[in-house]
């Protein structure tokens, strides 16, 4: 590991990059010294806006208008990119430097058989070449990433995310280049489709033996995956080294907050359990949420199948439903805010029949069922000042006494999860990151008080040192303000932290559940065996991508799908049946 | 964030993007607002300055030429008729102050009418969803393909003379389907977005979701597709008064050209009893296709990130 690997295949100096706005010129990136030698594999880690994609598009000349390179010097095996004519460059692009770009499964053209995409590759560098030639050789390519040739005649929306990001990584590797550049190449798959195609990626890597410059933000994956990390904050390269160094001995605080802020699976929680607060006085018997056989059916596809479970609600609680994209978990979710009728069954919120409840009776329980949606940026109308969103509601439930009690609840929503109302209130939407507004959706449910609370991937979309921040800000809501919490997630680290009891869904069956430290802590059942080890944890001694030619996750899900579901130990006011 | 001398290229960059800042200070937005703006005052201001009598077949000098011009008959223009007359002795200025302002109102309102249809129908469209939207859908689909002038033509010739008003309400039938179909697809897809599903989490009665949360982020939208419906309905009204349909017995643009045409006058080189309202009607479209060029900056987020 020690040993520098082949010759510097590219060399980096003082490169900087900037954007001029209206408001003055931005510098993306400042000032950036690397090298990259044959044979190794480089991680770009920071958050979003750090300038790793920046420079990824500085190296291929690919920057966006208006953005341009201010000085330093771009050197790849020996020549000075910054210095080739257009023609050169692009000759020199995918023959020399690869870029696989970010969401690379949207980058195939939806109109054009898979081989015909390989193809273009190859012709646009080396002319006319005979059919059958290029048929070999994209069959090869194809071969290399593990696919059939048959996949060649597919269309890309035949094919799955993971297949897709295949047929990208066979197209940057086609004609063998020195660099491959993979941008957060598996940022929007699942665990399992994310390990398998991190191990396509490396392998192939290795066999053309040439640099990687792997971008992204998941500090597990970068452990398990690179040889060095470089560490990007603002556009400025805080540490390099190998992966060694910076896992053991972090020295630059950024990377030490970075590592801290991955959550682990018996790990230290980073969560402080306050003290219980008394739960509220409930005014009805009933338990507060209660699927009776409940299932979800899509014409051919069964979303959910029948299941009932019973949510007492008297002393708030935290169950987790965790699983893959396409679990079901979602549908769950949606099932229980109403949105989404269930096929079979019924979903039953304080005794009453959610689609057979009247007018009145709907704004009683939309108070008191909220939810916090995945996707921060898209909850607030763009049209509107942010308070906008919490006044409205507020108003609409009747909680309001007049403005100057609407303002003071605002304001203390805010505080109470960490934002200043004052700077935060009268903005726009555009105007606030992510993760300020996921935690403004946070107070918005806070100020309503509900009774349930939904949480579909709350953290998803927000960079990793936030995501500590909201979950706890969700968490306290249970305690201080005795609000039960469903959390939708794929994340079983945080559930393992989070939750008072575990549900893990595949393919729309509950195939294991019980209280966290059962579930994930010692997994039984064959899924969530198979999730648990396709977590990238940031832990050299775990090997995860290293000696694993045997892996085969299709044969692990068909395995998984056969085993009877496994229901580990109750916790009390939760009561799981499953058919 | 500032920093270093600026070179002069980037202050040049820096001024246009500055315009985005105000995305409504878009100066093809307001050359064409004036232009049109100018056409409403001609009307307006002639109304109170110009004896409008001079509009009635025979209240002066046949064919006279503009002032500073001569006619074929070595006639010279008279500051009694600054622009000329026409054919059976009507002042052409007293024509375009009152034609003039007539064409813009048929488009307008033509416009308006067929935008209301459109808002009503495209959100019933993507609300409802079911057969009410297979049937609006596939109306709409049907009608769009149907030339317009076509139709008019028999619908105008059946009606005889008909009003100003009635002409835009026959004109409105035949724009309201853009609309329908640009707000249908809208209104869909913003149903699926998260601020939406908020706004029923808020326990938002249908009205505020359509109307406070969803019409907000439509009016760019709108704009541009109003302005469009006013070329087509102005480009249709005059297509239809140059057939000599249309109104007969309120002056035009359209039906001034008509008559020029129909008197011969391109043959007795009668140039301005033509050649002024066709200026006039290029100065409304170039003014409309301004208006909408310079919307389309204002809404195309692209150029909004920039700022």
């Amino acid at each position: 590991m020690t040993d520098s690997g082949g010759k510097p295949v590219l060399t980096l100096k003082d490169l900087s990059i900037e954007f001029p706005t209206p408001q003055g010129i931005v510098k993306a990136v400042k000032s950036l010294s690397l090298t990259v030698h044959l044979g190794r594999r480089v991680g770009f880690i920071g958050e979003s806006g750090s300038g790793k994609t920046t420079t990824a598009l500085g190296i291929m000349q690919m920057l966006a208008e208006p953005g341009r390179i201010s000085g330093g010097r771009i050197d790849l095996g020996g020549t000075d990119v910054l210095g080739l004519s257009d023609e050169q460059m692009r000759l020199t692009r995918l023959s020399r430097i690869a870029y696989i770009p970010q969401g690379a499964m949207n980058s195939l053209n939806p109109v054009m058989r898979v081989e015909n995409q390989l193809w273009d590759g190859v012709v646009a560098h080396e002319g006319k070449i005979d059919p059958d030639e290029l048929k070999r050789r994209s069959g090869e390519a194809l071969a290399s990433v593990g696919l059939g040739a048959h996949v060649g005649r597919l269309y890309p929306h035949e094919l799955s995310g993971g297949m897709k990001q295949r047929v990208c990584i066979a197209l940057g590797m086609i004609l063998g280049p020195e660099l491959i550049i993979a941008d957060e190449p598996t940022s929007a798959l699942d665990v399992v489709t994310q390990r398998q195609v991190m191990l396509t990626l490396k392998d192939v890597q290795t066999r053309i033996g040439s640099g990687l410059i792997l971008i992204g933000h998941d500090m597990g994956l970068m452990t398990q995956s690179v040889d060095e990390l470089a560490v990007l904050k603002d556009g400025v390269l805080v540490e390099h080294g190998t992966v060694r160094q910076i896992i053991e001995s972090p020295q630059h605080p950024y990377t030490q907050d970075l590592i801290s802020s991955v959550p682990l699976v018996g790990g230290d929680s980073f969560l402080n359990p306050s003290t219980r607060a008394a739960a509220p006085e409930r005014d009805s018997r009933e338990p507060l949420l209660r699927f009776e056989n409940v299932s979800k059916v899509y014409g051919e596809v069964t979303a959910l199948h029948p299941v009932s479970f019973t949510l007492q609600g008297d002393t708030p609680q935290i169950i987790s439903i965790v699983g893959q994209s396409g679990s079901g978990k979602s549908t769950m979710g949606s099932i229980m805010l109403g949105f989404n009728p269930p096929s079979t069954g019924r979903v039953l919120f304080e005794g009453h029949d959610l689609l057979r409840i009247n007018a009145a009776e709907t704004l009683k329980f939309r108070k008191n069922i909220q939810a916090v949606f995945q996707d921060p940026y898209a909850c607030f109308n763009p049209f509107y000042r942010v308070r906008h969103a919490l006044r409205y509601p507020f108003k609409r439930f009747g909680l309001a006494r007049d403005e100057a009690h609407i303002q003071a609840k605002m304001e203390e929503a805010c505080g109470a999860v960490g934002l200043d109302p004052d700077l935060v209130l009268p903005r726009y939407p555009h105007q606030l990151s992510g993760g300020q507004r996921q935690r403004l959706i946070v107070a918005r449910a806070l100020m309503l008080s509900p009774k349930l609370l939904i949480a579909d991937e709350p953290v998803s979309m927000v960079d990793a040192s936030l995501r500590a921040t909201i979950l706890s800000n969700i968490y306290d809501l249970k305690d201080k303000y005795g609000i039960s919490i469903l959390y939708i997630t794929h994340d079983l680290a945080t559930a393992y932290h989070v939750s008072d009891y575990v549900m893990v869904l595949f393919k729309g069956h509950v195939v294991e559940a019980g209280p966290p430290k059962q579930v994930i802590g010692d997994p039984q059942h064959p899924y969530t065996q198979l999730l648990i080890n396709s977590i990238p944890w940031p832990d050299l001694h775990r090997s995860w991508g290293r000696d694993e030619a045997g892996w085969d996750p299709t044969a692990e899900e068909a395995r998984a799908a056969e085993a009877p579901p496994k229901l580990r130990g109750n916790v009390p006011g939760f009561d799981l049946v499953v058919q | 964030m500032t920093d270093a001398p600026l070179t002069r290229a980037d202050r040049r960059l820096q001024r246009r993007m500055r315009r985005f800042d105000n995305p409504w200070l878009n100066p093809k937005l307001l050359w064409g607002i004036g232009l049109l703006l100018g056409i409403v005052a001609l009307g307006l201001i002639g109304r109170m300055l110009w004896n409008l009598d001079l509009v009635f077949t025979g209240s002066a000098t046949l064919k006279l030429p503009p002032v500073g011009f001569e006619n074929l008959r070595r006639q010279p223009g008279v500051w009694d008729h600054p622009l000329g007359t026409d054919g059976s002795g009507r002042d052409m200025l007293a024509l375009i102050v009152i034609g003039a302002p007539n064409s813009l109102f048929v488009g307008l309102m033509a416009s308006l009418i067929g935008m209301g249809t459109g808002i009503v129908l495209g959100f019933t469209a993507g609300f409802v969803g079911g057969r009410t939207d297979d049937v609006i859908r596939v109306l709409s689909d049907v009608m769009i393909t149907i030339p317009p002038l076509l139709i008019l033509v028999v619908f105008q010739s059946a009606f005889g003379d008909v009003s100003l008003t009635m002409m835009a309400l026959l004109i409105a039938g035949f724009v309201w389907q853009s609309p329908t179909r640009l707000i249908r697809a809208q209104v869909l897809s913003m149903r699926q977005s998260g601020y939406v599903q908020m706004a029923q989490l808020s326990g938002a009665p249908t009205h505020h979701i359509m109307f406070r949360e969803m019409l907000p982020n439509l009016v760019p939208y709108l704009f541009g597709s109003f302005i469009a419906n006013v070329t087509t309905s102005i480009v249709t009204a005059v297509g239809l008064e140059v057939l000599g349909l249309g109104p007969q017995r309120i002056p035009t643009l359209g039906r001034t050209i008509y008559e020029a045409i129909n008197a011969g006058a391109l043959i007795q080189n009668l140039w301005w009893w033509w050649g002024i309202p066709t200026i006039l009607l290029a100065v409304m479209f170039i003014g409309l296709l301004l208006i909408n060029l310079g919307l389309d900056e204002v809404s195309n987020p692209r150029l909004r990130r920039l700022s």
